[in-house]
Order: C-alpha cells, then sequence, then structure tokens
C-alpha cells in the first residue's frame, strides 16, 4: 500500500514540476511523525485526486501489480525490449531498497526520518518499460489490411484480362480482386485508383505486397504512383493458456464487456485506452483487433492480461 | 411621424404621417387631409407571398404520431401480454421502443426490422427487471433468425446506451422446465413434477458451469440436457433409462436442440469422472450406467470434486516438478498457487475423513477456487487442456489447425521486386487472345 503511494508520488513529481513537489514537501514534512495516520492518507489522497489519465498505462497498472515478487521479472526476458529490462532491473533494486527504507517508517514521502528525497527520482524512468509481471506472451499479428492510392483512374475490363491473378466480375462487386504468392495476400483494386490490400502478417510485408500490386498494374501500362500508403487495421491473436470463466468477467467489466453465449461464444471487450476490440474465449484464445499500431496490440495484451490472470484464481 | 420621400398630391406637402387609428394603416397628409396611401387589404406581415402557404402551416392540425410507431407499440404491448410480463416491464418496453424508434438508426429501417426492434425492448426489460427470457424465445415469437435478432439488440443497446445485465442460465432454467409436458397426460412411471425436476437440473447445470460444460455454449441444449438427465435420474427404472434424448423430447413436446445429445455425454463424462472418487462404489462407471449413481454425486459433488482434483494433481506432481527444474523461469507461475493451494489442502485432509454433507456448505467457494487453481498448468505449447482434469471441452479436443510455415519473415518492406516476378503476373499477349475470345463464347 504505501509502495504503491509512493510510485504514485513518483509518477506526479515527474509529470507536475517544481511548485507541485515543494507545495507536497512541505506539506507533509510540517506535521510531526506522529501523524503518521494523516501523513499517508493525505499523501495518498492528493495524489488520487490528481488526473493521471494522461500518463501511460503501464504506470498507472505498475501500482497493483508491484506487489507481487518482482525479482523473477528481472529473469524473465521478453523478446523485443531485451535491452531495457536492464533498466527494469535497476528500478527493481532501487525499489527494494528504497521499500526497506521506507517500511519501518511506515508513512508517505516526505516525512522527516527518511532519506528520501522525493524531488529526484532515484532512476530516469522510460515510461515505456513498465516495471510489471510481464506476462512473457507476445500476440501474432495475423491479418493487416492497408490502403494504397495508385493516383489515376483504371481501366478494370483491361486488367482483368491482361493479368493472370485478377478476377472481376462487376455485377457481384465493383472492384477487381488480385493475389500475389509472396507474401501471401489479396488486393481489392478499384476504378479510381485506390487499393485495399489484406492477408499481410507484419507492416513491412503488408507494404511490400501493396508495391508489388503496383508494379502489376504499373507494367500493364498505366501511370500508377504509391500515394498515401496507410494501416487501416491489425488483427492478432494469443493463448493465455489457461481456462477463463467469461461470465464472471461480464459480471466485473460490464461497461466494456459483452456476452451473449447465445449469440457468439466469445466475450467482446472493447478497450477505452487503447481502442482495441478483444474476442476472449472460454480455452484461453485471445483475439485483438481494431489497431493501427503494433504497439496498441502489445498495450492492450498487457492491459488485459492481468484482468484475465485476476479471474482465474478466483 | 413624417415620411421623408412623399409628397402629398392634393397639396404638394411633405408632411404625411402614417395614421394607425383604423385597422388599416394610412398614410394622410397633415395639412390638406387627404389619403396619400392606404395599407393592404391583407395583413402582409404574416403572409409573405399570397401562394405560398403550406399546408401544414394553415390547415392540418397537431403532427400526428407516425402510425408506424404506433403499431410498433401495439407489437410491444402483444408481446408483453403473451410473455406475461409485469406492468413495469410493459412501460419500460414501451419507453425504450419510442426512444429507439426516433433514434436516426432506426428511423428509415425496413419494417421488419422496426418489428425486430420492439421484440429487442422486451428483451432489454425484462433482463433489466430480472424476468427471465432467452433472446431464442423473442424470435420465435416475431418468426425471426436468432442471430438478426441479436444483431438489433446490439445496435439497440449500443444507439441507447443501455446497460442491460447479461445473461444469467439460472434465471430460465425453471421457465424452461415448465415447457416439458412430463407431469400429466404421460405414463405413471414416466410422470414427473416440476419442481423436482428444475431442483435437479438446476444442480446439474451449476455442476457443469464448474466443469466447463456452460461457458460458452448455447443455453438451451444445456438446459434440455440437464433437464433430461434430471428426468431419468429422478426415477432410474428401466422405462426411462430405454428412452433416448429424442424420445424424451417427443414425449415433453419440446422440440429437440441439436447440440442437446452432445451436451448429455459431456455431462455424463463429468458425472463419471466425480463417480469414480465415491468410496463405496464397487462396480466401475461408464455412461451407462452412471444415472443411477447422479442422486448421489449430485448430493456430494463439492466434495467429489475436490477428492477429483487433488487426485489428478498428485498424479500430476511428479511431471510438474520435473518441468519446475527444467524452464525455472515457470517456477513462479506454478509456485504461485501452491500457497493458495496448501491452505485449501490442509482443509481437505482435515475434513476428508467423512463425506458428510456438512462438508459442503464452506467448501463451495473453495472448491471454485481449487478448481480455478489446481486447473492452470501453463504449458509450453502442448495440450495443457489434456493433462487438466477438467477443461472447456473445445481445448480438450482441440482442433489441429494447419501450422503456417513461417518461411523468411525479415521483410523490409522497401525490397527490391523482381521483374520476373511481376511478370509471372501477367499475361502473354497469346494468352490474353485466347481469353478474350472464350469469353466472347461464353457471353453469347
Amino acid at each position: 500500500m504505501d509502495e504503491s503511494a509512493l510510485e504514485r508520488y513518483f509518477d506526479d513529481s515527474i509529470a507536475n514540476e517544481s511548485d507541485f513537489l515543494l507545495g507536497e514537501e512541505l506539506d507533509l514534512q510540517s506535521p510531526p511523525p506522529p501523524g503518521k495516520g494523516p501523513a499517508p492518507s493525505r499523501g495518498v489522497q492528493v495524489a488520487e485526486e490528481l488526473d493521471l489519465s494522461f500518463l501511460p498505462d503501464e504506470l498507472s497498472s505498475r501500482d497493483e501489480q508491484s506487489r507481487h515478487d518482482n525479482t523473477a521479472d528481472s529473469q524473465i526476458v521478453p523478446l523485443d525490449v531485451s535491452q531495457d529490462s536492464g533498466i527494469s532491473g535497476d528500478y527493481n533494486s532501487q525499489d527494494a531498497t528504497a521499500e526497506s527504507e521506507q517500511g519501518p517508517s511506515m508513512s508517505g514521502p516526505g516525512t522527516g526520518v527518511s532519506p528520501f528525497y522525493p524531488m529526484t527520482p532515484m532512476t530516469p524512468m522510460t515510461p515505456m518499460t513498465p516495471v510489471t509481471e510481464k506476462s512473457g506472451i507476445i500476440p501474432q499479428l495475423q491479418n493487416i489490411v492497408s490502403t494504397v492510392n495508385l493516383g489515376c483512374p483504371l481501366d478494370l475490363k483491361f486488367i482483368a484480362l491482361q493479368a493472370r491473378n485478377a478476377e472481376y466480375n462487376p455485377k457481384r462487386f465493383a472492384a477487381v480482386i488480385m493475389r500475389i504468392r509472396e507474401p501471401r495476400t489479396t488486393t481489392l483494386i478499384f476504378s479510381s485508383g485506390k487499393m485495399v490490400c489484406t492477408g499481410a502478417k507484419s507492416e513491412d510485408q503488408s507494404r511490400l505486397a501493396a508495391r508489388k500490386y503496383a508494379r502489376v498494374v504499373q507494367k500493364l501500362g498505366f501511370p500508377a504512383r504509391f500515394m498515401d500508403f496507410k494501416i487501416q487495421n491489425m488483427v492478432a491473436s494469443c493463448d493465455v493458456c489457461f481456462p477463463i470463466r467469461l461470465e464472471g468477467l461480464v459480471l466485473t467489466h460490464r461497461q466494456f464487456s459483452s456476452y451473449e453465449p447465445e449469440l457468439f461464444p466469445g466475450l467482446i471487450y472493447r478497450m477505452v485506452k487503447p481502442r482495441i476490440v478483444l474476442l476472449i474465449f472460454v480455452s484461453g484464445k485471445v483475439v485483438l483487433t481494431g489497431a493501427k499500431e503494433r504497439e496498441e496490440i502489445y498495450e492492450a495484451f498487457e492491459n488485459i492480461y492481468p484482468i484475465l490472470r485476476g479471474f482465474r484464481k478466483q | 411621424m413624417s415620411r421623408s420621400g412623399l409628397s402629398c398630391p392634393g397639396c404638394g406637402s411633405s408632411n404625411i404621417v402614417d395614421d394607425d387609428l383604423y385597422c388599416q394603416a394610412q398614410l394622410v397628409c397633415v395639412d390638406c387631409g387627404s389619403v396619400v396611401s392606404e395599407g393592404a387589404l391583407t395583413n402582409e406581415s404574416v403572409y409573405v407571398g399570397a401562394s405560398d402557404v403550406s399546408y401544414s402551416r394553415t390547415t392540418a392540425g397537431d403532427k400526428k404520431p407516425c402510425m408506424n410507431l404506433l403499431k410498433g407499440r401495439h407489437h410491444v404491448i402483444a408481446m408483453c401480454r403473451i410473455l406475461r410480463v409485469n406492468r413495469e416491464i410493459e412501460d419500460l418496453s414501451q419507453t425504450f421502443y419510442s426512444r429507439a424508434y426516433q433514434h436516426k438508426s432506426f428511423i428509415r429501417v425496413t419494417l421488419r426490422k422496426k418489428e425486430f426492434l420492439a421484440g429487442c425492448c422486451v428483451l432489454v426489460s425484462c433482463r433489466m427487471r430480472q424476468w427471465p427470457v432467452t433472446i431464442g424465445t423473442i424470435s420465435c415469437l416475431l418468426d425471426a433468425d436468432l442471430v438478426e435478432v441479436g444483431a438489433v439488440y446490439k445496435e439497440m443497446v449500443t444507439v441507447l446506451n443501455i446497460e442491460a445485465p447479461s445473461f444469467n442460465i439460472y434465471d430460465v432454467i425453471e421457465a424452461h422446465s415448465q415447457e416439458y409436458k412430463i407431469s400429466l397426460h404421460v405414463a405413471e412411471e414416466l410422470a414427473e413434477n416440476h419442481k423436482d425436476l428444475t431442483k435437479r437440473a438446476v444442480e446439474l447445470v451449476e455442476l457443469a458451469a464448474d466443469t466447463w460444460v456452460v461457458t460458452g455454449r448455447q443455453p438451451v441444449p444445456v438446459i434440455m440436457a440437464a433437464i433430461y438427465l434430471s428426468w431419468q435420474s429422478l426415477k432410474p427404472n428401466r422405462h426411462r433409462l430405454k428412452l433416448s434424448l429424442d424420445k424424451f423430447c417427443q414425449l415433453a413436446k419440446v422440440k429437440k436442440q441439436k447440440p442437446a445429445a452432445i451436451r448429455v455425454t459431456e455431462m455424463k463424462e463429468v458425472l463419471c469422472k466425480l463417480g469414480k472418487e465415491i468410496p463405496w462404489l464397487g462396480e466401475t462407471l461408464t455412461p451407462d450406467n452412471v444415472v443411477c449413481q447422479v442422486e448421489d454425486i449430485l448430493k456430494h459433488r463439492y466434495a467429489l470434486l475436490r477428492r477429483a482434483l487433488r487426485a489428478r494433481e498428485e498424479a500430476l506432481l511428479p511431471e510438474s516438478l520435473a518441468s519446475c527444474e527444467a524452464s525455472p523461469p515457470r517456477a513462479p507461475e506454478v509456485s504461485d498457487p501452491n500457497p493458495a493451494e496448501s491452505p485449501v489442502e490442509r482443509h481437505k485432509r482435515s475434513a476428508e475423513g467423512t463425506l458428510a454433507p456438512g462438508d459442503e456448505a464452506g467448501q463451495p467457494r473453495m472448491a471454485g477456487e481449487l478448481a480455478g487453481g489446481a486447473l492452470e498448468s501453463p504449458d509450453e505449447g502442448s495440450n495443457w487442456g489434456a493433462r487438466a482434469l477438467f477443461a472447456p471441452p473445445c481445448v480438450v479436443h482441440a482442433k489441429r489447425r494447419r501450422v503456417e510455415q513461417p518461411e523468411l519473415r525479415d521483410v523490409t518492406g522497401d525490397e527490391e521486386i523482381s521483374d520476373s516476378e511481376i511478370d509471372s503476373y501477367i499475361r502473354t499477349p497469346r494468352e490474353a487472345r485466347e481469353f478474350a475470345q472464350m469469353q466472347n463464347m461464353f457471353l453469347e
């Protein structure tokens, strides 16, 4: 409890500059130490009055998880943040020492007895490396949808005639459906020159595929360019490897989840920050969709994983 | 007030005033008293142009509510009366319907969809007042497809921003069991009263929910399976045991749901697993003879659950120890639940001696906890479901997915694209000609 108040205090001290710090410190130091009751409550209270919503989610989720044993974290090395684990390890040790110093005094920061200087944070914290019990699971991207503008009107009948990998049925749909083998993708090419490319498993593959399609159209004689390439949607999936009580989850997270077993076997969780939709199934498999950036998917999964784990122990 | 620019035709003076004494405004010369001009016979300020008068502004009365809205309201009331809901729900659904109807996402949809909307308003009001109704029932009333009604329901809930409670299977069991015409008009050995039937069905559904048979599945087949098993086990004589699920549904005049048979099998499997732990039972339990033991199993289900889970844990213990040593990072996760479990284990050992019903009182929560705790055994890739005693059937019988070969995945997106590759996607002129000819042939 006190360590979470401590961490929140750190967040505040970093986010809001000197005025707040000075005021806080003076405030908390002026009452004598016997007021240990009021001090932590005030420290905690002031911290809670602050609006921390602008901070990245990792910081706020960190608070509730810092109660777990953090030493194991340094051993669990997530694949793509390897260089950051050193920092998190550092912070862990600093945190631990800070904790032990704070332990006996049992109060918020800023009381006279502590050797703590709340003004300067211990380590330069990079908000992107949350000191949490990482899940160790990385969602795998399954599908990327992107759009690109070729910049010139196209004759779809001609394309369907000249290209081997194209299908065109104007009565059914007003676009040419073209496929390439490597990367295995499909695209819809419209007569305005705009194109939608689907099926790639990574952003770079999607870009490469879109370029190949543009090259094909170029070879067919159109002055195609490659303008405004944009990733519109990313879909990823992963498995947490334990069963999930969907009925319980929908009760506790009512405002975000929707579970109708008569309509769909999975629970639809609409996360607000980041704005991602997750399909959670009883088998523990999770599908994440609606992202425009890869980080949103990872962030969303790290947000949902503690919730799901919490469920499993109940 | 004198008007500039006007001069009296009689005397030529410019001293003209507005005379508002009479009902018509007149411009009168002060000096000689002649009237310069009179107001128009009509009141111009009201009629801007004499011909542009809309019907609604002159003759029509108040705007009448839309006919379809009224019809829809009648639909809502009719459905409420058929379902015999109370007045509060009726009023609530009326309110929802009026609100939803006026909303822009529903004002221009087809009439059929408006009917669905009426049904969904009834559904959401019933849910909010804890009156159990399934979407299936509503779609039956509307004679529509469950999925379509579901889509309208979801849209409505989002549009009106209602926080409706989620579906609770236990509410619905009693209502459903009333449908089964199994108490009268059937043979003596086959008749059963609803109260007992429902009570046992509820226990069976609770057991199924604890062992992952219910989550994620359609609720009505689960209820059907539970009612069938409870009916069989209440008087397991040979008449009842002989009757299959199909015949039972015919007897009870209920439409059989296809998944119900699979649910029956799954529930019997669970019952067998639990029945194995009964100490006084000599014979081995198979799905055929387990029905006779259902009463005992249900009576002591929590204790049996604990025993079964513990037995499975002990069987897995040497395995998990080996895996612990093999992969240290996993150790915190595996050891994590153990502290939670050891106090439960101690409890179990103390309560071990008898399977007295007193066991059940304090233990259900712990049994649930234990069920949750013991089920985790995070495994690197192999089927964790096969190892757990109770796991969702979709995990136990996991589909083998075609593993997509990753191949080269260090694509930068800006690589060179070889001409030959692109050429392989373009037809040769001869091919194109032949294709065109073939198309023409088909089109003729």
